[in-house]
């Protein structure tokens, strides 16, 4: 079960990487506050304003290029999905690319065949 | 339905012989453990217990009509599963704009 979204931003990669891992910048757009310690092992803890808290474990770091963190929600600490962040060199800037995975192994075809009983029979079913 | 609760389905969806008899059940309004086994090249006990997983995942329902036990598919579970999918794939779309905002302001 995964989550795919990517975005081109106007900066260099050196700075998306900063926006992306430095706790202080990170409190600036991602949550309200940041702890994060950008190594293989490092630890992270992310609070927002209406209460949630998230805590992580970097599992994986390519300077500039990726990271990779497991997150899980305080309250769900057994729903724990991976984070990979990577970004590349783009045209106009930086593409960021972020896939989050469920922690369950699923294979993208099991995912396609849930997607397509989704749409098949759960979807009419609800519009009735 | 609790995310906690999605790995199960998608354990029980892994398993092509019970993704096909989430695919027959879901042509049928209930069918019974010989109907489902009859187009399978595994033993009805083999059938007997993917059903039962599927059953523990949340997506099969049994009931008992005399002799006969019928299956009937609950797919409410899939629906659960799809909106971990748009809940996470939303925060990801706000959290990158924000990025986006916070790069070029």
């Amino acid at each position: 079960m995964e989550v795919t979204r990517e975005l081109v931003v106007p900066a260099a990669e050196e700075d998306v990487w900063d926006a992306l891992t430095n706790p202080e910048r990170l409190s600036e757009w991602f949550a309200n506050d940041v702890e994060l310690t950008v190594e293989r092992g490092g630890e992270g803890v992310f609070r927002w304003a209406d209460g949630a808290v998230r805590r992580a474990v970097v599992d994986a770091v390519d300077e500039r290029r990726r990271l990779v963190m497991r997150w899980w929600d305080e309250d769900e600490p057994a729903a724990v999905s991976v984070v990979t962040i990577t970004l590349d060199e783009a045209d106009e800037g930086t593409r960021v690319r972020v896939v989050e995975t469920a922690s369950a192994p699923f294979a993208a075809a099991e995912w396609a065949t849930a997607l397509e009983l989704r749409f098949a029979f759960v979807l009419p079913e609800a519009r009735l | 339905m609790a995310r906690d609760a999605l790995g199960p389905v998608f354990s029980a969806l892994s398993d092509p012989t019970r993704r096909h008899l989430v695919e027959t059940l879901a042509g049928l309004e209930t069918a019974t453990l010989g109907e489902l086994a009859a187009g399978l090249p595994v033993t009805r006990q083999a059938v007997s217990k993917h059903l039962a997983a599927l059953g523990e995942a949340g997506l099969v329902e049994s009931t008992r009509a005399g002799r006969n036990t019928r299956y009937r598919l609950t797919p409410d579970a899939l629906g659960d599963a799809a909106a971990w999918i748009d809940r996470v794939g939303a925060q990801w779309d706000e959290r990158l704009r924000a990025l986006r905002d916070h790069l070029t302001r």
